[in-house]
């Protein structure tokens, strides 16, 4: 069996050909942006003795009278209406903890939560004894942001059938910065899977059932094995994912599909590959390029 | 977009082995960084000093147990392991000075009910093994975009017998001096945020005003002029700054010291005495 070794090499810059127009003001913790007090300061900043000073590194961004500096790399935090994909971390009395990548846990009440059949009543203490037969510790489940609490944790509902817990498939957990906001971001990709783009950074890859059930989405998993076919294209659709975001590419479904086409020539092992990652990401770019101008 | 670090000053390499003997004044090793090599850590960074290396890695603000959280800010924890061993005492009082470092630099109120974690790894110790642990922490725990009230950096000084000051000293430097001081700074009014000094100097050689200007002021322009940030918005993994050695006369052009607070911890006495104080204090 042949096997393939990379060692690490002096990387090179990536190219301006992006056109980024305007230079970027960059700043460190401590330095000052501005002296001028009309300015509200945003997300980065603290004023300190009438200066306005960045506190985290960044990019400083401007949008009339806000300045915030936009860090490289943060937690997801939470906006209301966002979809997020989560890990179930702790079973507690009448709520679940949801690990999502933010900076303190999601939790997910009991009463949030979308009982067997859809039916709606209220929440008894049969329900408050059965919960771990809905969710357990290890749990992937799909949800929408309720309510966001003033320290900055977050509050999860699955009043959708289209929410609940996820059965087979591939998790990719990649920056919250990378995915674009969109109308929706339960997408059915017409190459035969279907993927779920978490606002927190979590992607979900899964095979599309075959007929939409009522209970799509609910407590049981579908357990039957995924045929090889299937496979391949989610094991695929996951490495383009990582090629998109080593090369820090905004990711929704235009781009992941765009991403599948071009890589399509290559086998699925060989598009992990530094050289080949970069030329399927630049024919994605251009065609995107193409669409929008 | 990539911007290098551009200076003037000469580059000095120094070998590991105990080599040429530096200038009075005060120039330091070769020193480098590197961010972002660690997957998993919200935010790592590498510091190299000459032949001393230290890896960190800073996880937060996350989750906290329910018994270590404090009701109105984050809870800031240092781990620190040597490179062979077990950490043991000496681990700790440094994982402390660290811890106090940080506080006091990192905006804690913004994250009540929290943790920030920072792990440091002693990868290499071939002197000024202290300041090379603070300069990798504050550059992970800006690689993790943990709001901070300023940059600061960490400086080791060695006093040999005859008085000359030797900057970032090596471990024979270490040995053979009489007192080794360590300090951290911060970059935005150049204050003193920790010192730890060990051995016998006198308060000429602590506060003078000369020493005092030549101390802290030399230390802090030596590290934070050049400690820019690279864009990594272009780069896919990492940003590296090669770090160059500036002459200690050079004035970077934001003025004197101020003079030093009443509070300084080298204490104006007439005689030498033994130290082995480690004090440390935030920026009020």
């Amino acid at each position: 069996m042949a096997m393939e070794m990379r060692l690490p090499v002096a990387r090179k810059p990536l190219s301006e050909r992006l056109g980024r127009d305007t230079k970027k003001h960059l700043v460190v913790p401590g330095d000052t942006i501005t002296t001028d007090t009309g300015f509200m300061r945003g997300h980065g900043t603290y004023m300190g003795e009438e200066k306005l000073i960045a506190s985290v590194a960044g990019s400083v961004e401007r949008v009339n009278k806000l300045i915030c500096v936009k860090a490289l790399k943060t937690r997801y935090i939470g906006e209301v209406g966002d979809i997020v994909v989560g890990r179930i971390t702790e079973v507690q009395q009448k709520r679940w903890k949801v690990e999502t990548n933010s900076r303190l846990d999601s939790v997910l009440l009991l009463s949030s939560m979308n009982l067997p059949g859809g039916e709606l009543r209220r929440r008894s203490a049969e329900d408050e004894l059965a919960m771990r037969g809905f969710l357990q510790e290890g749990d992937l489940i799909s949800a929408e942001v309720q309510a966001v609490f003033s320290d900055g944790a977050v509050s999860l509902h699955t009043r959708s059938l289209k929410y609940g817990k996820l059965g087979q498939g591939v998790l990719v957990q990649v920056s919250p910065s990378l995915v674009k906001r969109q109308k929706t971001h339960f997408h059915d990709l017409p190459c035969g899977a279907s993927v779920i783009l978490g606002n927190n950074g979590f992607i979900w890859i899964y095979p599309t059932p075959e007929h939409k059930e009522e209970e799509a989405g609910g407590f049981m998993a579908n357990l039957e094995p995924v045929s090889l076919a299937d496979r391949e294209v989610i094991s695929r659709l996951r490495n383009c994912i990582v090629s998109l975001v080593t090369q820090r590419m905004m990711l929704y479904d235009t781009s992941i599909l765009y991403c599948y086409e071009a890589s399509l020539p290559h086998q699925i092992k060989d598009i992990l590959k530094p050289e080949i990652m970069e030329e399927i990401v630049m024919e994605t770019r251009q065609r995107l390029l193409e669409q929008e101008g | 977009m990539e911007e290098e670090m551009h200076t003037d000053a000469k580059i000095r390499a120094e070998t590991g082995a105990g080599s040429s003997p530096r200038g009075p004044g005060c120039s330091l090793r070769h020193f480098a960084c590197e961010q972002n090599l660690l997957s998993r850590p919200d935010g790592s960074a590498s510091f190299l000093q000459g032949d001393t290396s230290v890896l960190a890695g800073v996880y937060g603000p996350a989750e906290v147990k329910v018994s270590k959280e404090i009701f109105n800010k984050a809870t800031l924890e240092v781990i620190l392991r040597p490179k062979i061993g077990l950490p043991g005492v000496a681990e700790k009082s440094r994982e402390r000075l660290i811890r106090n470092t940080c506080e006091a630099v990192v905006l804690g109120t913004l994250h009540p009910r929290t943790s920030i974690t920072v792990v440091l790894q002693v990868v290499s110790d071939a002197g000024s093994l202290l300041a090379c642990c603070l300069n990798a922490a504050c550059m992970a725990l800006v690689d993790a975009g943990v709001p901070m009230r300023a940059l600061f950096c960490g400086v080791t000084c060695a006093l040999d017998s005859d008085g000359t000051l030797v900057l970032d000293p090596t471990s024979k430097q270490e040995k053979e001096a009489r007192a080794v001081l360590t300090f951290a700074v911060d970059n935005v009014e150049r204050k003193l945020l920790m010192s730890s000094t060990k051995g016998l100097f006198s308060d000429a050689e602590g506060s003078a005003p000369s020493t005092n200007q030549s101390l802290p002021r030399s230390s802090s322009s030596a590290w934070l002029r050049p400690r820019r940030l690279r864009n990594t918005s272009s780069a896919s993994t990492g940003n590296r700054c090669r770090g160059v050695t500036p002459r200690a006369e050079t004035s970077w052009g934001r003025g004197p010291l101020p003079p030093p607070p009443p509070t300084h911890p080298l204490q104006p006495e007439a005689n030498q005495r033994p130290s082995l104080a480690s004090r440390s204090y935030g920026l009020m």
